[in-house]
């Protein structure tokens, strides 16, 4: 029962504040629905019973991308953030002609079919599975995971975090004139 | 490695639910308690009496976005590093202490390489950058 | 092992009698049961919230000699209602350039962050609320929340007082955050989870076994974690997102009435939590120092106390700081941040990493008192 309000709350959280980003006019106000669409996002992990990657979720996004992209918009800075016709409604000259809006809705409607194509079959093929109102821990299986099967991944991915340090710390520097 | 009931996540939604409850409650007993004598000095921002101008809303310095991209960084690799930990000591009952430990440090050596990196080329100073651009600038 | 409150009252008789009392409907009990324990915290974290704030009037005049407030009730001690009282009759005023919405929004955020916290924090072992397996993790990543509403609180206000405090708040949390997220894991280490269940039943009894105990680097990953945990919540001596003497009030200048109060509210009992969160992890928690085979309410009830003293002694210290040390320059924070904590709090985890592996895990009381085994 809980399980499926939990759902409920998460999949309203994530669609609603979904919509509210693109349609919304001001920067600000989009990134703070993105915000909550990130949390509904969480709480829809945590119904699937992947608690770390849940956390993970509110810690690396709600914690740090959602306030970088807060930071970034006051990098910006000047005017006022409201963005004129750009919304969904307002279809302003720079979001394209007749021609690209045709072509996009094409490659739309050819991904959908393609997803759908393949989601059908992966879900006739599954067995039904009861829920069983248990919430395993997932962290001890990724522990292990990480040191034993994909330590190589593991290792790399902290060579590629420091890349991407070295690459925030240059770009942030003072540029020599 | 006991299996917890999804009943666990029950009161994060409580908690969240009486925090917007609060705070809703607080704001409809203030309309109702509070005096309105709304006028335009009164709405104006505090700027300690002086007449505000412009807009708050300017260009701010790009190291505090130079912190969240290194805050970010420091946070996926906890995030990388926390279900190692969590296992560690299991390992080392295990009697493979000594394998999680080279991981582990290998790990942590990069991060350190990382920070002693940022370190000596003063993107930790957080008035050196400032100095060295304006002196560049005049 | 009870993992929420529930799952351990259900271990009693008068649980069944209670079920039947709900038509045997588990959902609809466990929900009640969670709502009654959500209320009771929520209200008792408003009351140290608001007596914080009367503490920290009382101690602040004490080490200043002075009387501090004596007014209301014994000793002043009804200040905090009065004060309430007072911040609901206030008139609400928004500045007109305002961004109506995220300037509602942010003390919200701010209140959502901090109680959803509470749903973690291990009062005792069988009244914890909800003991996660990823317990410490999820509070570090909700706490975040907070960060973003100091920033959305200046941002809306549209002053220029708010808008620099609120960059500087937001800035100071995220990079504090990284000391005390690394401390942390030195723990989870010892502890081998990040459940507070876990990490609590590591310290059982005398304090030789608490993990600021447990090893040098324990010792020192306390400080690091406390003095991280000071700047997270904007306490001084690293208030300088709400510098009095430079930024009015900082993210929330412009707030009034109940709007700042909920601001004011969410810090206090951050600070709160702050501090139990430390008593949990390093303090032994809510531990007593004998083991008991049996398990009664009442020996929980006693759990609760011995928790909230070592919470609220931390509570004492923090109030301590803040009228003991003069407030850091801004440049000094980010220093100290990044060219002190972090390395230190590195340093720690890779010694507890080593001591793990060389000592199979054993306190350094453990190895003195085993004399070599």
């Amino acid at each position: 029962m809980f399980l499926q309000v939990l759902f409920l709350l998460s999949a309203t959280l994530t669609i609603g504040c979904g919509i509210a980003v693109a349609v919304t006019r001001n920067l600000m106000h989009s990134c703070v629905f993105l915000l909550g669409t990130l949390i509904g996002i969480a709480g829809l992990y945590a119904t699937l019973g992947a608690d770390f990657v849940a956390v993970t979720q509110i810690m690396v996004y709600v914690g740090g991308i959602v306030i970088l992209m807060l930071f970034a918009v006051m990098l910006t800075g000047g005017k006022d953030f409201v963005s004129r016709a750009q919304n969904l409604l307002g279809l302003a000259p720079s979001m394209g002609n007749k021609w690209t809006f045709a072509l996009s809705g094409l490659v739309g409607v050819v991904f959908i079919l393609t997803n759908v194509k393949l989601l059908m079959s992966v879900a006739s093929s599954l067995p039904t599975k009861e829920i069983n109102n248990e919430l395993p821990s997932t962290v001890n299986e990724i522990g292990h995971l990480l040191v034993k099967d994909h330590v190589l991944a593991f290792e790399l991915s902290s060579v590629l975090l420091l890349g991407a340090l070295v690459g925030a710390a240059i770009i942030a520097r003072p540029r020599k004139q | 490695m006991t299996p917890t009931s999804f009943d666990g996540l029950m009161p994060v939604v409580i908690f969240m639910g009486i925090a917007v409850a609060l705070f809703w409650g607080g704001h409809f007993a203030s309309v109702l308690l509070a005096p309105s004598k709304p006028s335009h000095l009164k709405s104006t921002p505090y700027e300690c009496g002086e007449q505000p101008v412009g807009s708050a809303w300017s260009m701010f310095n790009v190291r505090f976005y130079v912190v969240g991209l290194i805050f970010i960084i420091f946070d996926v690799e906890s995030v990388l590093m926390f279900p190692v930990a969590a296992i560690f000591r299991e390992l080392n009952d295990m009697g493979q202490g000594a394998y999680a430990l080279i991981i582990f440090l290998s790990f942590i050596s990069v991060l350190i390489e990382g920070i002693a990196y940022c370190w000596k080329k003063g993107d930790l100073d957080w008035v050196k950058s400032f100095q060295v651009s304006h002196k560049k600038r005049s | 092992m009870n993992q929420t409150v529930v799952s351990y009252l259900a271990q009693y008789e008068f649980f069944d009698s209670l079920l039947a009392l709900f038509g045997g409907n588990q959902g609809l009990l466990t929900f009640v049961i969670f709502m009654i324990f959500c209320l009771a915290i929520v209200g008792m974290c408003a009351t140290i919230g608001g007596l914080g704030t009367y503490a920290e009037r009382k101690i602040s005049a004490d080490i200043q000699a002075r009387i501090g407030p004596n007014r209301v009730g014994p000793y002043g001690i009804l200040q905090f209602l009065a004060d309430g009282v007072k911040m609901m009759t206030k008139e609400d005023v928004m500045p007109f350039s305002a961004d109506k919405f995220l300037f509602y929004l942010a003390p919200m955020l701010a209140l959502v962050g901090v109680f959803a916290t509470l749903a973690v924090l291990p009062f005792s072992t069988g009244f914890t609320l909800s003991d996660m397996n990823v317990g410490i993790f999820y509070l570090i990543a909700i706490s975040s929340l907070v960060g973003v509403s100091v920033f959305l609180g200046g941002y809306a206000s549209n002053s220029k007082w708010s808008m620099l405090g609120g960059m500087r708040g937001a800035s100071q949390i995220i990079s504090y955050e990284i000391p005390v997220t690394i401390s942390i894991l030195a723990i989870t280490l010892l502890a081998g989870g990040m459940g507070f269940g876990t990490i609590s039943a590591h310290q059982r009894g005398l304090p030789t076994n608490w993990f600021i105990f447990h090893n040098p680097f324990s010792f020192i990953a306390f400080f690091v974690y406390f003095v991280g945990a000071l700047a997270e919540t904007n306490r001084a001596p690293f208030d300088l997102p709400e510098a009095e003497s430079e930024l009015v009030s900082g993210y929330h200048t412009e707030y009034t009435g109940m709007r700042f109060g909920f601001f004011a509210l969410a810090e206090y009992i951050e600070v709160f939590v702050v501090c139990g969160v430390g008593a949990a992890l390093f303090l032994g928690g809510s531990n007593l120092p004998v083991d008991l085979s049996f398990d009664i309410i009442p020996l929980q009830l006693v759990e609760v106390v011995i928790f909230m003293t070592k919470a609220l002694l931390l509570y004492y210290v923090v109030i301590w700081i803040r009228w003991t040390f003069p407030r850091l320059r801004v440049d000094q924070l980010m220093s100290i941040c990044w060219k002190y904590l972090t390395p230190i709090a590195i340093f720690n985890l890779v010694g507890c990493a080593i001591w793990v592996v060389l000592f199979n895990g054993k306190s350094v009381a453990q190895l003195l008192m085993g004399g070599g085994h």
